[in-house]
């Protein structure tokens, strides 16, 4: 615990933004005569960085530091830096190539083991479900479910999981990240694997197959686990410039409207569907399936009247795909939210040449920006570069705040 | 299969969003160019619209598909004759949902156990020319990609990709995606199989 103090407490110094942040965790003394002064607040605030990741080729992507122990150990604990912070899924995930500590796989009530097929867009991640206690800034979840990726004692992995497609990504290069930590507006990863298989959860003895799972062996979004600041999260991030740069820091404070730190203000509340999707307007045409998502790497939409970056024939090109007008181009939309009435105009974003961009070797592009194949015609995907420059609050699902009622977005 | 959810109304295609508006004077032509396809395939539909000759064509029918199947080929949907969306329907426990011509090409719906609908796409010559999904998870791709399954997980991965945009272009085959956990959607299609006249945009 000693050394777990000093890493933190060194982690701070390097890292954090404010002293008030960093304040809590340490136990207070009562001083002589009068009232012993109230407990210091929870320290609610971990450090984001927006870096070059583990896999030395990130691009708008933060992270943040998570620390796990065997449940009810104080001392077989590990911290692990450059864990992803999303707010586009749910739960806590860790390679388990960076893990050093071992954690109890879930045991279902038939004796079998407990394993999941996470589903990403670009591929899935295989590995059991274990259990952590889980600390991030001065929040404690414990017993928390956490999905270990890769992990040595689960390597055969089912057909019906492998047949989902794309790249099996269970390394940290192929990853991208020692893990992922998704704080979006639901609890569960899953809507219905209570009652429901549908190929995420699998029973596992000599073999694997899927089966449904109790809600509290499911993995969840950490923050609904915690024993305080639990109905949701904010991220903020700095300007950046137009150019893009390097090493940002930015803050995930943990609650909203429980400490002074997280109080809502004036911030406009959208309300996402159950898909976690807001509608937003743009170009006079409104995109339904439409998401605020720090687990985008850019602003992606359709827009014919903007030069993309190669010839989209030629997929050898690691900027195809994205735009390169000449000069930059001014945009806005109009972001919707699911209740009537519930609306952000005019919301501002740039777009830039993303081949001058990245050949710069930056870390944050606020600029950067992307087509949508038509196959995805219902989205407009506003990723990281909106969060830049902005304090964005992820209110879960049936958590209220004194602004509104989760699942929402706020900024 | 009974003709209950035959799918032309009004409401499935207006659900469609994009569109584009249909000229009536080419549905004569498609529908000679889909009777003289097969009719031993469209009864296979069951969706589609009967006919009287139904019990003739359905032994008829089952004798291609003992023939399509014998070989045991990779149960493949891209690239393969429709009949083998029936195949998918079996091996994936699901239900076609509706079956709809639009111009140039007609789109089975299967809707999955998962809550994931999956669509394919057949041309006028009777073959799978694209697939589509959309749901919480992504259906079986081994199943609906069949010989082009593999193309999705071995293609090289942008160095600036992240987990919520898949575009891949190998030989013949794309493949693009998109979304985030919960909701995935994404589609493949063989560029030289697409009917002339069709939207791509349409093929979600």
């Amino acid at each position: 615990m000693v050394s777990m103090r000093a890493l933190k407490m060194g982690l701070c110094a390097v890292l954090c933004l404010s002293a008030v942040a960093c304040g809590g965790g340490g136990g207070g003394t009562a001083s002589n005569g009068g009232p012993p002064p109230p407990p210091p607040p929870t320290n609610n605030t971990a450090s984001l960085i927006i870096d070059e990741g583990p896999s030395n080729q990130s691009v708008n992507t933060m992270f943040t530091s998570v620390t796990v122990c065997v449940p009810g150990s104080t001392t077989s604990c590990q911290t692990i830096d450059h864990i992803q912070v999303d707010t586009g899924s749910y739960g806590l995930r860790l390679l388990a190539p960076v893990l050093t500590v071992t954690l109890p796989v879930e045991m279902l009530a038939d004796g079998n083991s407990l394993a999941e097929c996470t589903q990403f867009v670009d591929g899935y991640t295989w590995g059991p479900v274990v259990t952590a206690d889980v600390q991030i800034a001065g929040e404690t979840a414990n017993s928390l479910p956490v999905q270990v990726i890769g992990d040595p004692r689960f390597t055969n992995i089912p057909a019906a999981c492998s047949s989902t497609g794309g790249t099996e990504e269970d390394t940290v290069a192929t990853f991208g990240a020692n893990g992922i930590l998704g704080i979006g507006p639901f609890e569960l990863d899953c809507g219905d694997c209570d009652t429901a298989t549908n190929g995420l959860y699998y029973a596992c003895a000599a073999s694997c197959t899927d089966t449904t799972v109790p809600v509290n062996m499911q993995v969840p979004n950490p923050v609904t686990h915690f024993a305080a600041d639990n109905n949701g999260a904010i991220v903020v991030l700095p300007s950046v410039a137009a150019g893009g740069a390097s090493n940002v820091m930015g803050s995930l404070i943990f609650g909203i409207d429980t400490q002074t730190d997280n109080a809502s203000g004036s911030e406009t509340v959208l309300n996402v569907d159950d898909m976690a999707e807001v509608s937003i307007v743009f170009n006079g045409q409104t995109f339904a399936q439409s998401f605020i998502d720090s687990g985008s790497n850019g602003i992606y939409f359709a827009d014919n009247s903007i030069t993309l970056c190669t010839d989209p024939s030629d997929p050898t090109s690691p900027i195809v795909n994205f735009y390169c007008p000449p000069s930059p181009v001014d945009l806005s939309v109009n972001i919707q939210g699911a209740n009537t009435g519930q609306a952000a105009n005019g919301v501002m974003f740039t777009v830039g040449n993303a081949e001058t961009m990245l050949n710069n070797p930056f870390d944050a592009y606020p600029q950067l920006a992307g087509t949508l194949p038509p196959g995805n015609a219902g989205s407009f995907d506003f990723g990281l570069p909106f969060f830049f420059g902005r304090r964005v609050a992820v209110a879960v699902q049936g958590f209220t705040t004194k602004v509104g009622t989760g699942p929402y977005i706020a900024f | 299969m009974d003709a209950g959810i035959s799918g032309t109304s009004p409401s499935q295609a207006s659900g469609e969003g994009v569109m584009s508006p249909k000229p009536d004077k080419e549905q004569p032509k498609l529908n000679q160019v889909t009777r003289r396809r097969s009719n031993l395939q469209r009864i296979f539909m069951p969706t589609f619209q009967l006919n009287d000759r139904k019990t003739v064509a359905l032994g008829a029918s089952l004798l291609i598909a003992a023939a399509v199947l014998i070989p045991r080929v990779a149960l493949a949907t891209l690239g393969q004759p429709e009949i083998t969306v029936q195949t998918d329907v079996a091996q994936l426990h699901a239900a076609i949902k509706s079956s709809q011509d639009r111009t140039g090409y007609r789109v089975h719906e299967i809707q999955l156990p998962s809550g994931t609908v999956l669509r394919e796409f057949a041309a006028p010559n009777g073959n799978v020319f694209a697939v589509a999904w959309q749901g919480p998870t992504r259906p079986d791709l081994r199943q609906a990609l069949g010989q082009y399954f593999d193309a999705f997980g071995s293609a090289p991965q942008s160095k600036f990709s992240d987990r919520r945009h898949v575009q891949i272009e190998q030989g013949d085959l794309i493949v693009q995606s998109g979304g985030h956990m919960r909701a995935l959607s994404g589609r493949a299609y063989l560029k030289s199989a697409i009917p002339s006249g069709v939207n791509l945009g349409d093929l979600h």
